[in-house]
């Protein structure tokens, strides 16, 4: 899992320089993570220890036929991402799409785009427009695509959560989870979000750990339960 | 008539007061796990499973039929009004369930569900008390090929109904049936993919996979475009919880069509309500695009109405299937299978007889949960979407802790927490560049039964392939899965040239 995750932000600074190669072929990542799963299925074939009276077909044979689609489906992508430098595509978050789609739209890209099954889109053109004037203005205070801070936020929290659990205890390490999202979300407002933080993870042991015998590690604070 | 007076039978043990107020318990505890966002019914039968020891068989299972129909109401719940279901047979609840709050109809969105899982779980528990037998009979019918090919048709109608890409719907799916292969292979024991990974023997877990990719990858989704947001959604749940009577006759024909839809899948073990659930809206959306102002996309009743009858009729027969055969259906129907045997008691046509309290007590609570679901969610349906007033960080910052609950009371480990962070940072890669998810779980939970019943029919044959097309069902179901593929390939290429050719011609115009 690491190895995908590396390669993924590799390849999302390459789409950060704009006017590169990369620029709208960020998407190349979701064949890179085909690629790597595929690869992992392969090492975990070959290197597989198999009885020697193992009946045919064996183990290795269903996930030899998972490894050969996903590596047809990688190359299929690739070829698709490369051919196409795709703008984003997720239907219902408009405005990054509306923005990249005007910076390099081309007619395969636009036919490619329009194909896809919202129908209502073409509808409103003027909540498009706004919707597109509201990206751009974000845009210039958050250059990148996606919001990476927020995201680093989320996703590091929930890291020393799970790294923390198990010597912390609950109530601090959830504390900790939710306040660290809580800013992700863009709160503004640290030390209220800490009395929240502390007293939901507090009422949260109460009632599954205390009254509903779930085993949740009560950690440095132990003892008072 | 035999099954009438049983029933009435059952009515008598289900109605003391001490069962009922079980009915009752189960029903609220159920609706509360799983309105909240990313612990479904099967979390909720799991989490409450420990609890119920202390009844006897009889009160512990009708408390537990509460708590499993009261978690898929809670589930939808959850599902319109946040976008996050619990469960796989919730998702396509979302689709236009969520419009519809977003829209400003969310108590409407609401009532719509819960009439129409009332609807679907009521009828299907009527044919169970009825033609369980018959039931079986053709469940039993199946061997191995009939399986495999089930299981494909189930991968193919998935990748096609939600997938705009059939490229990206493929892909999808090749990793949820990758993820599932990880373990102890059930036939030859040898261990596969674990690198020597002790947490890995026993697979990934579903759970892990379902929280990851609908609850925290969507919370990392969020984060990441929380600046750019360009209109505030913030829905109204308040008025009425009821619907108008043309809404009722909209969604009428919508929950009955959906109710057909679900019942036969409750013998098939194809993972339960997900298939019936996206047939069912893949229906509704076709209907929907021959009418004269299609409604889809901007919060079609009948594109909720339809998935919630079928998934609660799936999970009606699936009970009954439970009892009648033994045959868990679905994670959560796994689960009751184990709270069974904890009780020394095994599920199949011999429970009748050993124990008809029991089975037609259950049965006869069905109806009762049903009812007293009916009645705590319709009127209560805006008390259920006031929790869309929490703001988004703590309501953001609520989900991630209960992901981190949910997965570290059912497994107990720093490990699984990682693997549960892994799958959301790749379900937020995916979801940002369009990747469609439910292609994922199915193939996760059909992929271990597409394996054994593939290498099944092969090892009895001596790798006879033909085997796969032997039988008169086996040759229907590829003929229709066919079928199906041609006309949406046919449907397809032509809406793209025909969109190709008004595109080029809005190109040639001078854009803004």
């Amino acid at each position: 899992m690491s190895v995908q995750t590396q390669a993924n932000t590799r390849t999302r600074t390459g789409h950060l320089g704009a006017g590169t190669w990369w620029e709208g072929r960020s998407g190349l990542i979701v064949p890179v993570i085909m690629a790597a799963f595929s690869t992992y299925l392969l090492v975990g074939i070959l290197t597989m220890e198999v009885a020697e009276d193992a009946d045919q077909p064996g183990p290795q044979f269903f996930p030899m036929l998972i490894m050969i689609v996903g590596y047809a489906i990688t190359v299929l992508l690739t070829i698709a991402y490369i051919r196409n430098p795709e703008p984003v595509d997720v239907s219902d978050e408009l405005p990054a799409e509306a923005e990249e789609e005007k910076a390099f739209s081309t007619p395969v890209t636009s036919a490619v785009s329009a194909s896809r099954m919202d129908p209502h889109e073409e509808d409103e053109p003027s909540r498009d427009r706004q919707a597109l004037a509201e990206a751009r203005a974000a845009d210039s205070k958050h250059r990148t695509h996606s919001d990476f801070v927020s995201l680093a936020w989320g996703a590091g929290g929930f890291a020393a959560f799970a790294l923390i659990l198990e010597f912390a205890g609950w109530i601090i390490a959830a504390a900790l989870l939710f306040w660290c999202v809580a800013r992700s979300m863009g709160s503004k407002k640290p030390l209220f979000d800490l009395t929240v933080a502390l007293t939901f993870s507090s009422l949260v042991y109460i009632a599954f750990a205390v009254m509903l015998g779930l085993n949740l590690p009560s950690g440095i604070l132990g003892g008072g339960f | 008539m035999d099954a009438v007076l049983s029933l009435f039978e059952g009515f008598t043990h289900a109605l003391t007061p001490m069962n009922l107020l079980w009915v009752v318990v189960g029903c609220f505890l159920g609706t509360a796990v799983g309105v909240l966002p990313g612990l479904g019914s099967s979390m909720a039968v799991a989490l409450l499973l420990p609890m119920t020891f202390a009844l006897d068989p009889t009160g512990a299972f009708i408390m537990f039929a509460g708590v499993y129909f009261g978690g898929l109401f809670g589930d939808s719940t959850m599902a319109i009004l946040m976008n996050t279901p619990g469960q796989a047979s919730a998702i396509a609840s979302t689709f236009e369930g969520h419009k519809m709050a977003k829209a400003g109809r969310a108590p409407q969105a609401l009532a719509t569900a819960a009439i129409g899982a009332f609807i679907g779980g009521f009828v299907s528990c009527f044919l169970v008390v009825f033609v369980a037998p018959l039931l079986a009979e053709l469940s039993t019918s199946f061997g191995p090929a009939e399986y495999f090919a089930l299981a494909l048709f189930a991968f193919v109608a998935t990748s096609s109904v939600v997938a705009d890409s059939v490229l990206k719907g493929l892909m999808a799916l090749v990793l949820g049936v990758g993820i599932s292969v990880i373990g102890i292979d059930s036939v030859s024991g040898t261990e596969r993919f674990t690198f020597g990974v002790p947490e890995l023997f026993d697979g990934v877990s579903l759970v892990t996979v379902t929280v990851g990719i609908l609850a925290l990858g969507e919370v990392f989704f969020i984060a990441s475009r929380i600046r750019r947001k360009a209109n505030d959604n913030t829905i109204n749940a308040s008025g009425r919880p009821y619907l108008s009577r043309k809404e009722f006759g909209e969604a009428l024909p919508a929950w009955l069509r959906g109710t057909a839809i679900g019942l036969p899948f409750g013998v098939i073990p194809v993972g339960g309500a997900d298939v019936p659930t996206f047939m069912a809206y893949g229906l509704e959306r076709k209907l929907d695009s021959r009418r004269k102002d299609p409604q889809f996309g901007k919060g079609a009743i009948r594109g909720l109405a339809g998935p919630e009858a079928a998934g609660s009729a799936t999970t009606g027969i699936a009970m009954g299937a439970l009892l009648a055969l033994g045959l868990p259906i679905s994670a959560t129907a796994a689960i009751m299978l184990a709270a069974f045997r904890q009780y020394g008691l095994q599920p199949g046509p011999l429970l009748f007889d050993r124990s008809p309290e029991l089975v037609w007590g259950l049965l006869a609570s069905f109806f009762l949960a049903m009812i007293v679901l009916l009645i705590i969610n319709l009127p209560f349906a805006p008390l259920w979407a006031k929790l869309l007033k929490i703001p988004d960080p703590y309501l953001y910052g609520g989900i991630a802790v209960f992901c981190g609950l949910g997965i570290y009371a059912t497994s107990a480990s720093t490990f699984e927490l990682l693997v549960l962070l892994g799958i959301g940072i790749i379900s937020f890669v995916l979801k940002r560049y369009g990747v469609p998810l439910a292609p994922l779980m199915i193939g996760m939970v059909l992929g271990p039964l597409a394996e054994s019943s593939l290498r099944d029919a092969l090892l009895a044959s001596g790798n006879d392939a033909s085997v796969l097309v032997s039988s008169p069902i086996t040759i229907v179901l590829y003929i229709v899965l066919i079928g199906a593929l041609v006309y949406t390939g046919v449907g397809r290429v032509l809406a793209r040239r025909r969109q190709a050719a008004s595109t080029t011609a809005k190109v040639e115009e001078p854009v803004s």
